[in-house]
C-alpha cells in the first residue's frame, strides 16, 4: 500500500495535548490518534466515507 | 415583607427610577430583584466584597453561558479569577442580556442629543460611591430582565420587554460579594418599554435548599488569586511608567515548532484532497490534517461551550 508522508507542524503545547490524550489511553501513539482523528472527521463529514463505514 | 417560605428576609427596599443601591451580601444570601409593575430592565453589578479588583465580567459569563443566561447559570469573575460569584437560582422571565454594554451619558448626548440624562454608567458609580469606588470601576454590566437577540446580519437588537408585575431573579452569593442593582436608565429605548418603574430588592438568608439549586463550579489551577500575581499591590497612581527592572516572562515562551510525521495511506490521502477542495479547512495537506485533528479533538473531549464551527 502506498503511502504518503504529511508533516504537521505543532508545538510545544498542541503535542502536550496530543500526549495527554495518548495519557488518557485514547491512543497508543500521536500518530495513531490523528489517523483516529481523520477517520472519525471523514466518517462524519464525507458522505461517502460514512456510507461506507455502516454498510 | 417578601414572603420566601423557609427563609428569613435580612433586608427589603425599592428602587427608584435613576437609581441603584450597593448592597453588602455575605456568601449564601440571596438577592432578589422584583418587578413591582413589569417590564423594567434591571442592571447588575457585583465585586468580591475584600476586594474590589476581583468583579463580574460579562464576557466570560457570556462565553460559558450564552447571550442569555438564566436560572442555572453562575454571574464569573474576570480572568484571572474566574469565580462564580454568584449563582441564578430563580428567574421567572428568562429574557436577560450580557450583550450590551451598559448605557451611558455618552451614548444618550451622542445618539438623543440629551447631555444630562439618565443612565446605567452613571447610576452605578453613584451608587458603588457609598463604598469608594470611582467611575472608572464600573463594569459591564449583567442585565436582567432585557430581552434581547441578535438578527440574520449579527446586530444586536433590544425587544419588548416582556417582564410582568411579581416577576423576579434570584442571585444565591457564592462569595461575599457588593451587589449593586440599579434601575436601567434607558427611558427612550426599548429597553423597559419607555416607561422607567420601581425595582423591589430584597435580601434573604440562603437555604439548605437554596444551594441544592447550584451545580458545582470547577476548581481549576488557573482560576488565580493576588497572592500569586507578580505585581501584588494596586497601582495607586494614574500615570504609567516603565518599571526598569522589568523583565518579560510569558508562558511557555518561546513557542517551538517542531513537524509530527503521519504516513497516510491511498485512501486517507483521498478525504483529505476532497476535504481540501472545499475550501474550508486550510490550502496545504497538512493545514488541513491539523484543522481536522483539532476539530475532532474539540468535538470529543473538550469541557464547556464548543467554540469549533462544526463545519
Amino acid at each position: 500500500m502506498a503511502e504518503t508522508t504529511v508533516r504537521l507542524r505543532l508545538n510545544q503545547q498542541q503535542l502536550e495535548l496530543i500526549d495527554n490524550s495518548i495519557k488518557a489511553g485514547e491512543s497508543a501513539g500521536r500518530e495513531e490518534l490523528i489517523h483516529r482523528a481523520l477517520r472519525e472527521f471523514a466518517a462524519a463529514h464525507l458522505p461517502s466515507v460514512a456510507d461506507r463505514k455502516k454498510s | 415583607m417578601t414572603t420566601s417560605p423557609g427563609r428569613n428576609t435580612v433586608h427589603e427596599l425599592t428602587i427608584e427610577p435613576g437609581t441603584g443601591k450597593a448592597l453588602e451580601l455575605r456568601r449564601g444570601q440571596v438577592l432578589r430583584i422584583e418587578q413591582t409593575s413589569g417590564r423594567q430592565c434591571a442592571d447588575f453589578n457585583c465585586f468580591n466584597l475584600h476586594d474590589y479588583k476581583e468583579f463580574f465580567h460579562t464576557g466570560r459569563t457570556r462565553h460559558l453561558h450564552g447571550l442569555h443566561p438564566t436560572k442555572g447559570d453562575f454571574l464569573w469573575s474576570a480572568p484571572p479569577r474566574e469565580r462564580p460569584m454568584m449563582a441564578i437560582i430563580e428567574d421567572t422571565v428568562g429574557t436577560n442580556d450580557v450583550l450590551y454594554p451598559r448605557c451611558s451619558g455618552f451614548l444618550f448626548e451622542h445618539h438623543y442629543g440629551l447631555a444630562v440624562h439618565t443612565n446605567c454608567h452613571d447610576i452605578q458609580a453613584e451608587a458603588q460611591r457609598e463604598f469608594g469606588l470611582t467611575p472608572d470601576d464600573v463594569h459591564d454590566s449583567f442585565n436582567f430582565f432585557m430581552h434581547t437577540g441578535v438578527d440574520a446580519a449579527g446586530r444586536p437588537f433590544i425587544a419588548k420587554n416582556t417582564a410582568k408585575r411579581g416577576d423576579y431573579v434570584e442571585l444565591l452569593a457564592l462569595i461575599d460579594v457588593l451587589a449593586i442593582p440599579n434601575v436601567c436608565g434607558a427611558d427612550v429605548m426599548m429597553t423597559s418599554d419607555f416607561e422607567l418603574k420601581p425595582l423591589k430588592l430584597t435580601v434573604f438568608e440562603g437555604t439548605d435548599q437554596d444551594w441544592s439549586r447550584v451545580s458545582e463550579p470547577p476548581r481549576l489551577k488557573n482560576q488565580r488569586s493576588p497572592s500569586q500575581f507578580k505585581v501584588k499591590n494596586i497601582k495607586a497612581d494614574r500615570e504609567l511608567y516603565r518599571d526598569p527592572s522589568y523583565r518579560p516572562e510569558f508562558t511557555n515562551v518561546p513557542l517551538q515548532i517542531s513537524e509530527l510525521e503521519v504516513k497516510l495511506t491511498d485512501e486517507e490521502l483521498e478525504w483529505i484532497e476532497r476535504l481540501k477542495v472545499t475550501g474550508k479547512y486550510g490550502e496545504s495537506d497538512a493545514e488541513v490534517l491539523r484543522y481536522v485533528f483539532f476539530t475532532w479533538w474539540i468535538g470529543e473531549f473538550m469541557h464547556g461551550p464548543k467554540h469549533a464551527a462544526s463545519t
